[in-house]
C-alpha cells in the first residue's frame, strides 16, 4: 500500500498529469524559469561584452601592453624539429628538409624584397618613430634577401648540403617588437656549439650571413600591423664535417650584450638546441 | 513490511499470561530478538518458595552446595552482562573512510588515477594533472576521516570514564555459610543477602526481608524506593514485591533471596541485549548528504555525458572525449565541501560541548536540529529526581513549600504555632541523617542516610527550622517504633525540650488516614482542637487534592504523654506495646513530590514555541506523571485531559477516578492532552495509536515497559516524525537506540543508557536540549550557506575546462589552481559561515520537514550553478582574456589557438601583433592567466560569501557582526597574494605574479553578484511565497 503511493509519487514527479505538471512544475512555470534565464543570460552577455569592449579600448593597436615575458626572445630553427637524421644516400631522408627550406625561404627571394622592401643603411637601427600622436605608419621594411645566405640560400645548392652530408640549418630570433639587439652597435650574432661531450665531433661551422651576425637595421620591429612586410632576418649554419654517423647534441645561442639569458626552464629562449645524425652507411 | 515488525511488538509487550515462555525456553541459549522482545518471563514471583527451592536444587536455609554453583556456573556463564559487541577501531575508522560524502570524493580520485592510467598508456607525456588530482583527493578524505575519527575517538573516551570500574561483591549462602565473592560468580539458585547500599547481583526472588527498599528508577522509573517482600502482588514480575533486579540498589533494610536469572538472562540484561540488537537508522544529516551527493553526481554525469558527446562531435578521439568526461566529472567533485562540513558539524559539537551537550556522533549534531517529537522519560530529566517536600496542611489550609533546586521560591508562613509542631514531629518521628562532612554544601545539596521521603523532610526541616541535630540532641529518643507496612505508621517518644517537662512526647507519622483514624484532637493555630466531623471533612479534601497532585503524602500527630501515666523513666516496650497510641492529637499533613527542575517548564515552552511535540514517557505512575506533566507544561494550562472529561461527565472528580484512565480512550478525542497507561498501551491495535499520536498534542505515556517505549518511538518515526528520546535509565535504552538521537544523561544515566544514547547532557538537565535544537536548527541553516557559497565556485572551475575542449582556446585554469580554491581560500569563509548568527528566532519556526527541506535542493543548485556561478565564470573569463590581450592575444586570435598553444615544438608561435612565443613564454602567460583566474574566484566569492551570509534579509539587516568571516575575507585574499607574489611559486605551484590591475578585473563582477542577490532576496522578501520564490534558495 505504501509502495504504491510512492511508486506513484515517483512517476508524478516527471509528469504529473492532474495538475499537468512536468518536474514539478507546470509548462508556463517552466516557460518562466527558461525566460527569466534567457533574459538573465542575455544580460551577463550584454555585461560581459561591454567589460571586453572597455578593456579592448584600453589596448594599443601596435604595442602590447606587457611585453615582460619576451624579454630574451626565443630561438627557432628550420628545418623544425629537435633531432634531425638524415641519410646521405637516401634522399627520402632529407627531401622534406629541403621542401621546408625551399618553402620558407621563397619569401626571402631577392625580387620579392627588392619588390617590397627598402635597402637600407646597414649596422644601424631602422627607426621610424611616429611623430607624436601622428603615426608614421605604414612602416617600411629593410630587404633581406636570400642570397645573404650564401652557401646555405638554396640557390646554388638545391639541397642545402643535405645531399652531401653537409646540412644547412637556419636560424631565426623570434619576433619582438620594439626590441633593439646589441647596444652600442654591436650586432647580434648566433654561435653554435656542441655539448661537452660531443665537443670535438662538431668540426668546423659556417655562419651566413658573415659572424652569424643579425644586422642592427632589421631592428626594431613595429608589429605586423605597422611594419606589414617586415622580414624577420635569419642566419644559416653549414656543418663542414661534422663526424658522420653518431648523434651530436648541437646548441646555438645568440650573443648580444643587452639580451638577458633565458631561464633554465625555457629551452628556446636565446638559444636553441638540437640532435643531428649523418649516416653514410646505406 | 513495518507492520509486521510492529505486530510482533504488539505480541510481546502483552504479558506472558499463559506462561507462554516456560523455564526450559529461557535456558535457551539462542538469542532470538523475538524472544527479548516479550516482556519479562520470570513466573518464579508466583511460586511458592520450596517451588522455588526445588526448581534450582537449593535450600533455604544452606543455600547451595558449592560443587552445584560450579556446574551452574559452568552451564550459565557468569554473572555479568555480556558488553554490546563494540566495533573494531578499524571498522570505526574504516565507515569515517568510506562513509557518506567521501564515496564521493573516492569516486572521483578513482577516476582521476583511471584517466591517468589512460593518458599514461597512450601518451608519451601524460600531463601529471589527473595523477595529482587523484592523489590530493585521496589525500582528502583520509585527512578528513582522520580528523573525524580523531573527534568522536575523544568522545568517546569521554563516555569511558563515566563506566564504573569498581567489580561488584556479593554475600552469598552456600552450604550454609556466608561468604563474599565476585558477583559475576554468582549463579541461579544461590541464595544472596543484601542490606542497604548495596546492588543486588542478580535478579532475586526475595524470600525474607526486614524493611527492605529497593530503587528500581533505572529500570522501570519509580522515582520513589519499592519496599520488598516476600509476598507476591502482582502477576507482573516488575511490579510485584517479591522480586528484586540485577544492578538496582538496595536503599534500605535487608532481604535474602534466592538468584533466578544471572546475566544477560535477568530482566536488566535483556533490555541490554535488546538495545544493541537494534539498528538505528541513518541520521538526518546522512540522508541529507546522501540527497546531495544524487544531485552533484546528476549534474556531473549530465555535463560529462552531454560534453563527451560534444568532443566526439568536434572529432576528439575517443579516447580523449573519456579523459575529457572524466575531468568534467571530477571537476565537479567539491573537494573542500567534506573538510568544510565536518569542520562546521566539529565546531557545533565543541559549542554544545561548552553548553554540557556532548555528542557522540557527529552527525548527531544536526539531528537535534530536525527533531520534530522529542519523547522525554520523567525521572531525573524532567524532575530532580530526589522526593521534596512540596505541600503542607495545618491549620486547615494548604502551604506551599518552596521545590526550587535554589531555594528561589516563595515560602510560606512560618510563624504559625501549627508549624512549629509539625515541624518538631516531622524532625523527631525521622530516621533519616546528614551523611557526616558535608557542613559547607548546601542543604539541598547534602547526601543523606535514609528513606527519600525521610531525607525530604530531614532537608524541609533543615531549611526551614535550623539544624534538626539539635532538636533531635534537645529531645532525647527514648522508643521508636519503625515504619511497617501493617501499621502504617512510625512513631517514636522523645523526652521534651523544657527539663522542667517530665512528660514524654510521643510523635507518629504515617498514611494520613491511618493517622486521622487515631487522632481526636487536631491542632489548629497552636490550639487543641476537638476532631470534629467538619475537620475531617476539610482533611478528606486536602488529603484528595494532594493526592490529585501526585504527591506522596504523610499525616503527623503527636501526644504529650500524661506524666501520671507515663512518669520519668517508663519502660516503653516498642514490641509488646505497653503505652497508648490511640486518641492523638493531628499535626498536618505533608506532602512530597520529586519536583520538576527549574528550567524544565520554560524548556518545554521553547520546544512547544519551535513546533517540537514533546511527550512524556515514563514507567511512573499516571497521576504523578500528569502531575508533573502540568508542572512542567507537558500539558499546558487548561487543556483538560481525556480522563478529565471524563470525570466531568461522571460527575466526581474523586482521585480514585484519577485513577481509572482505562476509560476508552478514543471515544473523547476531543481533548487534546491525554495520559495513557501502560496497560491501555497493550491493547491498541497500530492505527489507534497512529491517532493517539497524530490527535493529541500533549500526550503523557505512563507505566511503561521499555518495549512499549520502542513502540512509542516507533510510532512516531512512522508518523514521520524524527523523534529524540531522552533517558536515564535502562529501560530506555531500547528506545534511545531507536530513536533518531537518543539523549542520555550524563550524571544519573546508566551505563547501558549512555551506550545507547547519541548524545549524552552532561548536566543531566533537559533544558541543556532546546540549546542542543537550536545549534542543531543554525548548524542546518548554515550549513546550506557554507554549501552555496562552496558549490558556486565550482562553475568557473568547470567552464575553463569545457570552453578549453569546445572552443579550443589555451587552458583558463588549471588542476592545481582548482585545489588551491577548494581547499584553500574557499574554506575558511566557508567554514565561518558556521560562525553566521541566525536571521530571525529559529526557535519560533517550525521544524523542518525532512522530505520538503533539504539541505540542498534544486533550487540552491540552480542559484548556485545557474546565475551566481555564471556571473564569477565570466568574472574569471574577462581576467584571463585581459591579461592575454594585454600580452598580446587578442581574444579573436585564441579561439582554436589551443593545438599549437599546446605543441612544445613549437617555439615560435605568433600572436596578434606579430610577436613571436616559445612554449614555455607563452606558459607563462597562462599560467599566469590561472593566478588570474583563481585570483577572479576569490574576489567573486568575496561577494558569493557576504550573499550567501543570509537567505532573505539583506545583509544591510544582518549587519557584518560575524567575525570569523571578516577574517575570513581578510585570509583568502592573503592567501591568494600569498601564493601569487611568493618567489619560488612559479616552480612550486605554476603560480605567478599578477600585475596588481589585474586584480581588479574581477570587481565589477563581485558587484553584480552582490548587487544582483540583493535584488533577488528584495523580490522575496516583498513577495513571501510568491512568484520569485523559485528564486529563493530556501524552503523557508
Amino acid at each position: 500500500m505504501a509502495k504504491d503511493a510512492e511508486k506513484s509519487t515517483w512517476k508524478d514527479t516527471i509528469w504529473n498529469p492532474s495538475t499537468r505538471e512536468f518536474c514539478g512544475r507546470t509548462a508556463s512555470s517552466w516557460g518562466l524559469i527558461l525566460l527569466f534565464y534567457l533574459v538573465f543570460y542575455i544580460f551577463l552577455a550584454g555585461m560581459f561584452c561591454l567589460t571586453m569592449y572597455v578593456m579592448l579600448q584600453t589596448l594599443d593597436d601596435h604595442k602590447p601592453t606587457w611585453q615582460d615575458r619576451l624579454s630574451t626572445p626565443g630561438m627557432m630553427i628550420r628545418p623544425r624539429g629537435d633531432t634531425m637524421e638524415i641519410n646521405t644516400h637516401n634522399t627520402e631522408s632529407w627531401d622534406m628538409y629541403i621542401k621546408t627550406l625551399d618553402n620558407f625561404l621563397s619569401s626571402y627571394n631577392n625580387s620579392l624584397q627588392a619588390e617590397k622592401n627598402d635597402k637600407c643603411p646597414p649596422d644601424q637601427y631602422f627607426i621610424q618613430a611616429d611623430s607624436g600622436d601622428v603615426k608614421n605608419n605604414p612602416k617600411r621594411s629593410c630587404q633581406f634577401n636570400r642570397s645573404l645566405l650564401q652557401e646555405c640560400s638554396g640557390l646554388d645548392d638545391h639541397t642545402y648540403g643535405y645531399q652531401a652530408g653537409k646540412p644547412c640549418i637556419i636560424i631565426k630570433l623570434n619576433r619582438v617588437i620594439g626590441m633593439l639587439p646589441g647596444k652600442d652597435g654591436k650586432a647580434p650574432f648566433v654561435t653554435c656549439g656542441a655539448k661537452k661531450e660531443d665537443s670535438d665531433k662538431i668540426g668546423e661551422v659556417a655562419y651566413y650571413p658573415e659572424n652569424g651576425a643579425f644586422n642592427l637595421m632589421y631592428y626594431p620591429y613595429y608589429g605586423k600591423k605597422a611594419q606589414v612586410n617586415y622580414s624577420q632576418p635569419l642566419v644559416a649554419i653549414k656543418f663542414l664535417n661534422i663526424t658522420l654517423n653518431e648523434d651530436i647534441n648541437i646548441e646555438c645561442r645568440i650573443i648580444s650584450n643587452n639580451i638577458p639569458p633565458g631561464s633554465e626552464r625555457d629551452k628556446f629562449a636565446g638559444k636553441v638546441s638540437f640532435k643531428l645524425r649523418i649516416n653514410t652507411k646505406q | 513490511m513495518g507492520y509486521g515488525r510492529s505486530d510482533s511488538y504488539r505480541v510481546a509487550t502483552s504479558q506472558d499470561k499463559d506462561g507462554k515462555s516456560s523455564p526450559s525456553k529461557k535456558n535457551k541459549k539462542g538469542k532470538d530478538m523475538d524472544e527479548l522482545k516479550k516482556e519479562v518471563p520470570i513466573t518464579e514471583h508466583k511460586m511458592s518458595i520450596e517451588e522455588c527451592c526445588r526448581k534450582f536444587n537449593t535450600d533455604i536455609v544452606q543455600g547451595l552446595t558449592n560443587a552445584k554453583a560450579a556446574e551452574f556456573l559452568i552451564r550459565d556463564g557468569p554473572n555479568c552482562l555480556t558488553p554490546p559487541p563494540t566495533t573494531p577501531e578499524w571498522i570505526k575508522f574504516c565507515r569515517q573512510l568510506f562513509g557518506g560524502f567521501s564515496i564521493l570524493l573516492w569516486t572521483g580520485a578513482i577516476l582521476c588515477f583511471l584517466a591517468y592510467a589512460i593518458q599514461a598508456a597512450t601518451e608519451d607525456e601524460p600531463a601529471g594533472d589527473n595523477l595529482y588530482l587523484g592523489i590530493v583527493l585521496s589525500v582528502v578524505v583520509v585527512v578528513t576521516g582522520c580528523f573525524s575519527y580523531f573527534q568522536e575517538a575523544k568522545s568517546s573516551k569521554i563516555m569511558e570514564s563515566f563506566k564504573n570500574m569498581v567489580p561488584q561483591q556479593a554475600l552469598v549462602i552456600r552450604e550454609g555459610e556466608k561468604m563474599t565473592i565476585n558477583a559475576e560468580e554468582v549463579v541461579a539458585g544461590d541464595l544472596v543477602e543484601v542490606k542497604g547500599g548495596d546492588r543486588i547481583p542478580a535478579d532475586l526472588r526475595v524470600v525474607s526481608a526486614h524493611g527492605c527498599k529497593v530503587d528500581n528508577s533505572s529500570l522501570t522509573g519509580e522515582s520513589e524506593p519499592q519496599s520488598r517482600s516476600p509476598d507476591c502482588t502482582h502477576d507482573n514480575p516488575l511490579e510485584t514485591r517479591n522480586v528484586a533486579f540485577f544492578s538496582t540498589n538496595c536503599v534500605e533494610g535487608t532481604a535474602r533471596g534466592i538468584v533466578v536469572c544471572t546475566g544477560d538472562r535477568t530482566v536488566m540484561g535483556r533490555i541490554a541485549t535488546l538495545t544493541s540488537g537494534l539498528e538505528s537508522g541513518k541520521t538526518p544529516i546522512a540522508k541529507e548528504i546522501e540527497h546531495f551527493i544524487h544531485l552533484i553526481t546528476g549534474v556531473a554525469v549530465f555535463l560529462g555525458i552531454t560534453f563527451f558527446i560534444l568532443a566526439v562531435c568536434l572529432g576528439y578521439t575517443w579516447l580523449e572525449a573519456v579523459i575529457f568526461l572524466i575531468g568534467i566529472i571530477v571537476a565537479n567533485v567539491p573537494e573542500g565541501l567534506l573538510a568544510t562540513v565536518t569542520v562546521c558539524l566539529t565546531l557545533t559539537a565543541k559549542r554544545m560541548a561548552k553548553k554540557n551537550c556532548l555528542v557522540k556522533n557527529l552527525e548527531a549534531v544536526e539531528t537535534l536540529g530536525s527533531t520534530s517529537t522529542i519523547c522525554s522519560d520523567k525521572t531525573g530529566t524532567l524532575t530532580q529526581n530526589r522526593m521534596t517536600v512540596a505541600h503542607m496542611w495545618f491549620d486547615n489550609q494548604i502551604h506551599e513549600a518552596d521545590t526550587t533546586e535554589d531555594q528561589s521560591g516563595a515560602s510560606f508562613d512560618k510563624t504559625s504555632a501549627s508549624w512549629a509542631a509539625l515541624a518538631r514531629v516531622a524532625a523527631l518521628c525521622n530516621r533519616a541523617v546528614f551523611k557526616a562532612g558535608q557542613d559547607q554544601l548546601p542543604i539541598l545539596k547534602r547526601d543523606t542516610a535514609g528513606d527519600a521521603s525521610e531525607s525530604a523532610l530531614l532537608k524541609c526541616i533543615e531549611l526551614s527550622c535550623g539544624s534538626v541535630k539539635q532538636i533531635r540532641e534537645k529531645n532525647k529518643k527514648v522508643a521508636e517504633i519503625p515504619f511497617n507496612s501493617t501499621n502504617k505508621y512510625q512513631l517514636s517518644v522523645h523526652e521534651t525540650e523544657d527539663p522542667n517537662d517530665n512528660r514524654y512526647l510521643l510523635v507518629m507519622k504515617g498514611a494520613p488516614e491511618r493517622i486521622l483514624d487515631r487522632c481526636t484532637t487536631i491542632i489548629i493555630q497552636g490550639k487543641e482542637q476537638p476532631m470534629d466531623e467538619e475537620m475531617k471533612e476539610s482533611f478528606q479534601n486536602a488529603y484528595m487534592e494532594l493526592g490529585g497532585l501526585g504527591e506522596r503524602v504523610l499525616g503527623f500527630c503527636h501526644l504529650l504523654m500524661p506524666e501520671d501515666q507515663y512518669p520519668k523513666g517508663f519502660a516503653f516496650d516498642c514490641d509488646d506495646v505497653n503505652f497508648t497510641t490511640e486518641s492523638l492529637c493531628f499535626v498536618g499533613l505533608m506532602s512530597m513530590i520529586d519536583p520538576p527542575r527549574a528550567a524544565v517548564p520554560d524548556a518545554v515552552g521553547k520546544c512547544r514555541s519551535a513546533g517540537i511535540k514533546v511527550i512524556m514517557v515514563t514507567g511512573d505512575h499516571p497521576i504523578t506523571a500528569k502531575a508533573i506533566a502540568k508542572g512542567v507544561g507537558i500539558i499546558s494550562e487548561g487543556n483538560e485531559t481525556v480522563e478529565d472529561i471524563a470525570s466531568h461527565h461522571t460527575g466526581s472528580r474523586s482521585a480514585n477516578s484519577l485513577c481509572s484512565l482505562m476509560f476508552p480512550l478514543l471515544s473523547l478525542s476531543d481533548a487534546k492532552a491525554c495520559v495513557i497507561h501502560g496497560t491501555d498501551l497493550k491493547e491498541l491495535s497500530q492505527d489507534q495509536m497512529d491517532d493517539i499520536l497524530r490527535n493529541h498534542t500533549e500526550i503523557v505515556f505512563a507505566r511503561t515497559s521499555p518495549q512499549q517505549k520502542l513502540i512509542i518511538v516507533e510510532g512516531c518515526q512512522r508518523l514521520g516524525a524524527i523523534v529524540a528520546v531522552t533517558g536515564d535509565g535502562v529501560n530506555d535504552s531500547p528506545a534511545l537506540k531507536k530513536a533518531d538521537i537518543g539523549v542520555a544523561m550524563g550524571i544519573s544515566g546508566s551505563d547501558v543508557s549512555k551506550q545507547a544514547a547519541d548524545m549524552i547532557l552532561l548536566d543531566d538537565n533537559f533544558a541543556s536540549i532546546v540549546t542542543g535544537v537550536e545549534e542543531g536548527r543554525l548548524i542546518f541553516d548554515n550549513l546550506k550557506k557554507s554549501i552555496a557559497y562552496t558549490l558556486t565556485s565550482n562553475i568557473p572551475e568547470i567552464t575553463p575546462f569545457l570552453l578549453f575542449i569546445i572552443v579550443n582556446i589555451p587552458l583558463p585554469l588549471g588542476t592545481i589552481t582548482i585545489l588551491c580554491i577548494d581547499l584553500g581560500t574557499d574554506m575558511v569563509p566557508a567554514i565561518s559561515l558556521a560562525y553566521e548568527a541566525a536571521e530571525s528566532d529559529i526557535m519560533k519556526r517550525q521544524p523542518r520537514n525532512p522530505t520538503r527541506d533539504k539541505l540542498v535542493n534544486e533550487r540552491l543548485i540552480s542559484i548556485a550553478y545557474g546565475q551566481i556561478g555564471m556571473i564569477q565564470a565570466l568574472g574569471g573569463f574577462f581576467s584571463y582574456f585581459v591579461i592575454l590581450a594585454e600580452n598580446g592575444f587578442l581574444p579573436s586570435i585564441l579561439v582554436g589557438i589551443r593545438l599549437n598553444w599546446d605543441d612544445r615544438a613549437c617555439n615560435d608561435l605568433e600572436d596578434s601583433y606579430g610577436q613571436q612565443w616559445t612554449y614555455e613564454q607563452r606558459k607563462i602567460v597562462e599560467f599566469t592567466c590561472h593566478t588570474a583566474f583563481f585570483v577572479s574566484i576569490v574576489v567573486v566569492q568575496w561577494a558569493d560569501v557576504i550573499v550567501c551570509k543570509t537567505r532573505r534579509n539583506s545583509v544591510f539587516q544582518q549587519g557584518m557582526k560575524n567575525k570569523i568571516l571578516i577574517f575570513g575575507l581578510f585570509e583568502e585574499t592573503a592567501l591568494a597574494a600569498f601564493l601569487s607574489y611568493t618567489p619560488g611559486m612559479d616552480v612550486a605551484l605554476r603560480m605567478f605574479p599578477l600585475k596588481p590591475s589585474w586584480w581588479f578585473c574581477a570587481v565589477p563582477y563581485s558587484v553584480l553578484i552582490f548587487v544582483y542577490d540583493e535584488i533577488r532576496k528584495l523580490l522575496i522578501r516583498r513577495n513571501p511565497g510568491g512568484k520569485w520564490l523559485s528564486l529563493s534558495l530556501y524552503n523557508i
